[in-house]
């Protein structure tokens, strides 16, 4: 019994576990290191209407904490579970940073203010869309490995 | 099932690389948009003044920019609208520089007729309220507005009328001096005639004097306006009044009342 579980942790958990620490990691670098060292030095942040760095980190802990758990539990049911979550999570947070799709900057330019509203719902909806494909291969995912399970309850 | 899984898979990782290459470009080409704002000029016309304000928008991005619209809305004190003018340039096609000049024309005419004499005696600030909308590669409409604050210089201000002195004309006439003073603070020179009429206390016409006005911009005006009064009317001229003064320039008529005595 114990050389059974030393097995399968060696061959299931510990891979499983490399491979989402590996995936965890690539997806930190992707989300928050690629997108801070291609952000142009002279873009002042200070204008924006959050704090972009802090946010992206936010994003990027989103990420890397459902790419891990997508890994961990990767074709379970609890990992397409997670993959739904993500989906969720990610148009929610997105929906709320952008305020809806209508960023409003405040710019003090010397002696007057400059009111900048950028309308970006054609990429909030993009992102939804996106998202809600990634629901829908998730369900589909889920429903196979039902299908599976079943399939093989009938054949024992 | 699986069939169907991969192709989701494939849709949303294109759909991903989609949405991160027009983000990515999209911030590109909105930095590599030039704005070049000229010298803003300040004009007289023959109703009024004229700002004009020349730019220039170079569009070195990936994406068209349509639509861009100038609005700018000049406000009184009171927040009664001006004017509202409005500067439309409908497409600055991917690479290609675009001139244009937003020119906002003040009929000082129109001022008048709005009643606003006060703003011919006193100094005050208007309110330019600018509105700018465009959209960005046909997908992201951008909308910027600013207040800014623009000074305006009366043409008669601190006008004031000096204490009346009479003297003897002749046998039948007294002559009255009433001194006039004001700055000229607006951008255009005033040339015309100021009248003025002196009336009693029961509003009975007493007499008038007329005087050629010049008065550069920013130069100050002080004369004396000379009226002749019939020997029995210059008591009624003593006792107090009012004047009804008005001046009469190639661009405006305006005409007030004042209390004297």
């Amino acid at each position: 019994m114990v050389e059974l579980d030393s097995n399968f942790i060696m061959n299931t958990v510990f891979p499983r576990v490399m491979k989402a620490a590996l995936m965890g990691a690539l997806t930190y670098m992707v989300v928050y290191y690629l997108p801070l060292a291609l952000l142009p030095s002279n873009l002042p942040l200070s204008m924006l209407p959050f704090d972009y760095k802090g946010q992206l980190f936010q994003f990027a802990m989103i990420s890397v904490f459902f790419a891990v758990a997508g890994q961990l539990f990767s074709k379970t049911i609890i990992g397409h579970g997670f993959g739904i979550a993500r989906a969720i999570v990610i148009v929610a947070y997105f929906l709320v940073l952008s305020n809806g799709g209508i960023l409003n900057l405040t710019v003090p330019v010397e002696d007057f203010t400059l009111n900048l509203t950028v309308d970006i719902t054609i990429i909030l909806l993009m992102i939804i869309a996106v998202n809600l494909l990634s629901v829908a291969k998730n369900l589909l995912g889920a429903i196979g490995i039902l299908t599976e399970k079943s399939t093989d309850m009938d054949l024992h | 099932m699986k069939i169907a899984t991969s192709m989701l898979t494939v849709a949303t990782i294109i759909l991903w690389v989609v949405i991160l290459f027009f983000s990515v470009t999209a911030v590109y080409s909105v930095m590599n948009v030039g704005v070049n704002i000229g010298e803003a000029q300040m004009l007289p016309t023959s109703t009024g003044i004229k700002f004009s304000l020349p730019f220039s928008i170079n569009n070195n991005g990936y994406y068209e920019i349509a639509d861009l619209n100038l609005t700018t809305r000049v406000t009184d004190p009171d927040g009664a609208v001006l004017d509202l003018t409005e500067t439309l340039v409908d497409v600055i096609p991917q690479g290609e520089t675009v001139n244009a000049s937003h020119t906002i024309e003040v009929d000082i005419d129109d001022i008048l007729s709005m009643n606003h004499l006060t703003l011919m005696l006193n100094d005050s600030n208007f309110t330019v309220e600018i509105f700018t909308g465009l959209n960005f590669a046909r997908a992201v409409p951008v909308q910027l507005s600013t207040n800014v604050s623009l000074p305006w210089g009366a043409p008669f201000a601190d006008f004031s009328v000096g204490e009346l002195s009479v003297s003897q004309h002749n046998s039948s006439h007294v002559e009255a001096a009433i001194p006039v003073s004001f700055e000229n603070h607006a951008i255009i020179d005033i040339t015309g005639t100021l009248k003025m009429e002196a009336y009693s206390n029961s509003d009975q016409r007493i007499a008038s004097g007329v005087t050629d006005i010049n008065v550069a911009s920013n130069q100050n005006f002080g004369d004396s306006i000379l009226l002749y009064v019939s020997a029995q009317d210059a008591s009624k001229l003593a006792d107090g009044g009012k004047l009804h003064i008005l001046f009469e320039t190639y661009l405006f008529t305006v005409d007030w009342w004042e209390p004297y005595g």
